[in-house]
């Protein structure tokens, strides 16, 4: 049950732009009329030197309308967006439309759009449950190698827990189906017998025909999350479980009856909902109504699927209930589902501006994938080894319970005040004057508390500190930032 | 007329003495001219003497080394891995001893050698071998030998820009030449081991070399190539350090080359300098960035020290001394150039004030590391028991995982090997790994298990292989075998009453003909 997700090569459907000019067509049916295609502009960040944004780029993507004069596509389609259109088949006009929610855990988005004149002679589509393997499916969208609306039809191949490439590190239901799924198609409905049973999302580059779509029972979380205006995300449970029990030596030791299936605690996330409940060995056997298996599998929407959609039925701050073994005795716990996120977010980030603290010329910034993957495709192997180390162990490193987030130095803007800190860029900061460092907004203070003397700047896993004159750094800072446009010594909070 | 007659008899004879002095001067270049041919030809004739010599004494002196290597399987210890054939370069250094680079003997389990003018293979012995100083010395049977080898005798002479030659015997016994040019000394790390000792540095070679190729400044050798690049470069060991080598060898246990047990790392900054308290005038001096548990220094010195001077050649802030000859040489070749048990005078600064230190020569085992650079020759230490491989973290054992090794292994194995390798202490002398999981249904359930860093075997801290043993020993009465491991990993619980059984099964299985290969 460890999550090895990042390292698993789902890759996301995306959004080349591929400019289309709508033809008049006859015949439209009403499902087609509720498909609309999707212009967008996005703009990501720099996680290096945040100050600066990257190239935009443009991309087409596709969107199903729902009730409530809504549109619902994928996050990803709109992330970091700057400006969204829409279009409907068959008709010239272009709609701007607004992102009025975002789940990038669940890679989904409504729009809305000011002009209600946009969903005259559209019917809002309406969410099914989910389909049976085997059972046909028709997916509609916009996707490359045309300008019309793409119908392409196929089966559900399987329904599974897998990992969302948007993030890189949700996991949540997903229906495979061999029905075309290309660029552009993204966001696009996938329908049976008139309803929708899902949304395309994401393909596999190195195999045929292997597309993916959202189940409804994510959309739903997902509206219903966002029903009192605010969306939250979806909850996890917050442990490190194993398999354990298929061992019967295992199941003796752990002192589990026989008979009795559950999953190992291997151990808790720090300050996770389910902390000071579970310990290392407990055997979880049941959440809320669902019975574990010695897999970690429930019985859920008559299917077998992992433990996490026990969770994943119940919105942030609901309750549920754990049951569990610990040294031979079953006991009873409630805790809150809650977002239980680890001290170095696995997860890619959007639509937040990366933090940041600029002094004497040294930029740092959180630990974030995003920061770890300007080492290029190949990442998880170029990163230098301590971030990588941090980045699949955090949980394990970290025994501070004050930790935030970890701070690394991200870049030296070259100044003769630093001409000598060459060898510290991309280290995680430990310390500034023996201060632990637990979050960024720690080095903007410890910069700004001394007032004479040296900053002693000590690095994880770095013998020797890197030691700046206090007075002229804070001397030299104004000319620093003047001389490569950096609007604002630090940035703290990220900006949409 | 008359006039004229005698006007002409005197212009003949002027024109028969200008005649005179022309073939005179004719006669006295072309004699020049012979000279010089002769010269010319005298010179050309006792250099091409004495090439021939040269080539004559190099045959009688060099040896092609047959090498048939033998090592193990990391991730599979108890086999091996399949035969490899390599060939190098010896030179002779006694009447049946040669000298080649520790390189070439790596998993050696033959070694034979060729002279030139003789047909069969001679058996061959390593009688020392060095891997830090990338040495070692062979001892041909000397009953095969048709005749004594001629010793070469190595000279230190450093000239940049010396045109060299180099010489090897192919596997032929044909003698081979080529040229380079000397072109710097500097502190390398030895492509065998973890230390770093001085190179001479050869550039615009002929052809690759890095087997042994003996180079020489005309007749007189000046060292022995440990490797090549791809730029035309090659490094040879220089005399200074083969003559060292070759004296400590002669001593009944031979006693290695000190190594270097601290790291140091450049004190460029003026700032950093002023924070350690260093007056201004003092503009010299490294800073001590890590020390080891091991090696020279490691007992003497502490992270921060700045090393101003050793042996009271002062270091500059790179760490590089001034050399008469070499120029600024890494300080790795002050403490090279000691015999280990040597006291070396070091001058630090520490504390806001110089001292003074006398620092004992020392070196190490790789086995003493707590992550081994390497175990050339030697079986991987492991225990099987119950399917579950158990191993002794080992540099190999990462590099097994191939190229990009360090991106694609563990993190949590590649810390140790990063920062703790050097640092073995009472607590920890080994890396226990459960490396993977032979599947068999005594140890259903953990087949996913794998490089996982183990910390207690039946509740006792396992800080070597041998403590598995131990531990197994351990609480006789109890029915499982438990094994705890470090981070997040499950707890692996093997029934004792079925271990022996499954062990059988398993080895036959797998055919693993022992168990347990773990050193004293």
């Amino acid at each position: 049950m460890r999550s090895n997700s990042f390292l698993k090569a789902l890759v996301v459907i995306t959004l080349p732009f591929t400019f289309c000019s709508i033809c008049k067509s006859a015949g439209l049916g009403e499902m087609e009329k509720s498909v609309v295609m999707l212009r967008s502009a996005g703009q990501e960040f720099d996680p290096v030197t945040p100050w600066k944004s990257k190239a935009f780029s443009q991309g087409v993507g596709s969107g199903l309308i729902i009730e409530g004069n809504r549109v619902l596509t994928n996050a990803h389609n709109v992330s970091n967006n700057k400006y969204v259109e829409l279009q409907k088949e068959n008709v010239a006009k272009r709609y701007p439309a607004k992102v009025a929610f975002i789940g990038h855990d669940c890679d989904l988005a409504i729009l809305t759009v000011d002009d209600t004149a946009f969903f005259d002679d559209t019917i809002p589509l309406k969410l099914a449950g989910l389909p049976t393997v085997n059972s046909k499916v028709s997916t509609y969208g916009f996707p490359l190698g045309g300008r019309r609306i793409s119908v392409t039809e196929g089966v559900v191949s399987r329904i599974q827990v897998d990992t969302y490439a948007h993030t890189g590190a949700d996991s949540h239901l997903v229906i495979q189906t061999d029905a075309a799924i290309n660029p552009g198609n993204s966001g696009g409905p996938v329908i049976q017998d008139g309803n929708v049973v899902g949304v395309a999302f994401q393909g596999l580059r190195q195999a045929d025909n292997i597309g993916y779509m959202i189940p409804t029972t994510v959309i739903r979380h997902f509206l219903e999350d966002i029903n009192d205006g605010i969306y939250d995300g979806f909850g996890s449970l917050g442990v490190v479980l194993y398999p354990g029990l298929h061992s019967p030596s295992y199941r003796e030791y752990l002192k589990v009856p026989a008979g009795q299936q559950g999953i190992v605690v291997i151990d808790t996330l720090m300050h996770s909902s389910v902390e000071s409940i579970l310990k290392r060995n407990d055997v979880l056997v049941r959440i809320g109504d669902y019975k574990s298996d010695n897999d970690g599998r429930i019985d859920i929407y008559g299917l077998k699927l992992e433990m996490s959609e026990a969770v994943e039925v119940k919105q942030i701050g609901q309750q549920m209930e754990i049951v569990f073994y610990r040294d031979g005795l079953l006991q009873k716990a409630t805790a809150a589902v809650a977002l239980n996120r680890p001290v170095l977010e696995i997860a890619r980030l959007y639509d937040v501006s990366p933090r940041y603290v600029c002094f004497g010329g040294l930029v740092f910034v959180p630990v974030t994938r995003n920061y770890l993957e300007t080492w290029g495709p190949q990442w998880l192997i170029d990163v230098p080894f301590y971030l990588r180390y941090l980045f699949r162990n955090s949980m394990q490193l970290n025994e501070d319970s004050q930790r935030k987030e970890y701070v690394a130095l991200s870049e030296i803007m070259p100044d003769e005040l630093n001409a000598y800190a060459g060898s510290f860029k991309s280290q995680v900061i430990k310390s500034i004057n023996d201060v632990p460092i637990w979050t960024l907004d720690d080095v903007r203070q410890n910069f700004e508390k001394a007032a004479e003397g040296y900053y002693v700047i000590k690095f994880m896993e770095v013998d020797q500190p890197l030691i700046i004159d206090v007075k002229t750094a804070k001397a030299r800072q104004a000319e620093i930032l003047k001389k490569y446009d950096i609007p604002a010594q630090t940035m703290l909070e990220g900006i949409k | 007329m008359r006039i004229e007659n005698l006007e002409l008899r005197s212009k003949k004879k002027e024109f028969r003495k200008l005649r005179c002095e022309v073939c005179f001067s004719i006669l006295n270049s072309k004699f020049l001219i012979l000279v010089c041919i002769s010269l010319i030809l005298l010179i050309a004739g006792i250099a091409k003497a004495g090439e021939a010599q040269i080539r004559k004494a190099m045959k009688e002196s060099l040896v092609y080394l047959d090498i048939s290597s033998y090592g193990y399987d990391q991730f599979r210890p108890w086999r091996n891995t399949d035969i490899e054939q390599k060939g190098g370069v010896g030179c002779a250094v006694g009447a049946n001893l040669v000298l080649t680079p520790a390189w070439n003997l790596t998993n050696a389990k033959l070694v034979q050698a060729k002279v030139s003018g003789q047909n069969e293979y001679i058996p061959a012995k390593i009688k020392v071998i060095d891997y830090e100083l990338d040495l070692a010395l062979i001892e041909l049977e000397s009953d095969s030998l048709a005749k004594p080898l001629k010793p070469l005798k190595f000279k230190d002479k450093f000239e940049r820009g010396a045109k060299l030659n180099y010489y090897w015997l192919d596997s032929s016994g044909n003698l081979t030449t080529g040229q380079g040019y000397l072109d710097r000394a500097e502190v390398r790390g030895s492509t065998v081991s973890y230390d770093r000792f001085l190179n001479y540095i050869v550039t615009n070679m002929s052809q690759e070399t890095g087997t042994g190729q003996l180079y020489c400044d005309g007749t007189t050798p000046l060292g022995i190539a440990c490797w090549s690049n791809q730029a035309i470069e090659a490094g040879l060991i220089p005399a200074g350090l083969i003559n060292t080598f070759l004296q400590a060898a002669k001593e009944t246990n031979y006693p290695g080359t000190p190594s270097v047990g601290f790291v140091t790392q450049q004190l460029l900054d003026p700032v950093k300098r002023t924070f350690l308290k260093m007056p201004p005038t003092l503009k010299n001096g490294v800073e001590v960035s890590t020390v080891f548990n091991l090696g020279t220094g490691s007992d003497m010195l502490k992270p921060g020290d700045v090393i101003l001077a050793i042996d009271d050649k002062d270091l500059d802030a790179h760490g590089k001394f001034s050399h008469p000859a070499y120029d600024r040489v890494g300080f790795h070749h002050l403490i090279n150039c000691h015999k280990v048990g040597d006291d070396i005078d070091f001058d630090i600064w520490r504390d806001g004030a110089r001292q003074k230190l006398k620092v004992q020569a020392k070196n190490f085992s790789v086995e003493q590391m707590l992550v081994p650079w390497y175990e050339y020759g030697r079986q991987p230490e492991y225990v099987v028991t119950g399917g579950f491989v158990f191993q002794k973290l080992t540099r190999p054992y990462l590099t097994n995982f191939g190229k990009d090794w360090a991106g694609k292994t563990t993190p949590h194995l590649l810390y140790y090997l990063q920062d703790k390798a050097f640092k073995p202490t009472e607590e920890r002398k080994d890396i226990v790994i459960l490396s993977y999981v032979l599947p068999a249904q005594i140890n259903l359930g953990y087949l996913d298990l794998a490089q996982l860093v183990v910390s207690k075997y039946n509740g006792i801290h396992v800080s070597s292989m041998s403590d598995i043993i131990k531990a197994q020993r351990h609480n006789p009465e109890s029915k499982f075998d438990v094994v705890e491991f470090e981070f997040d990993n499950p707890t692996v619980v093997i029934p004792r009453g079925q271990l022996q059984q499954a062990d059988m099964l398993i080895g036959n299985n797998y055919m693993i003909p022992k168990m347990v290969n773990v050193g004293e």
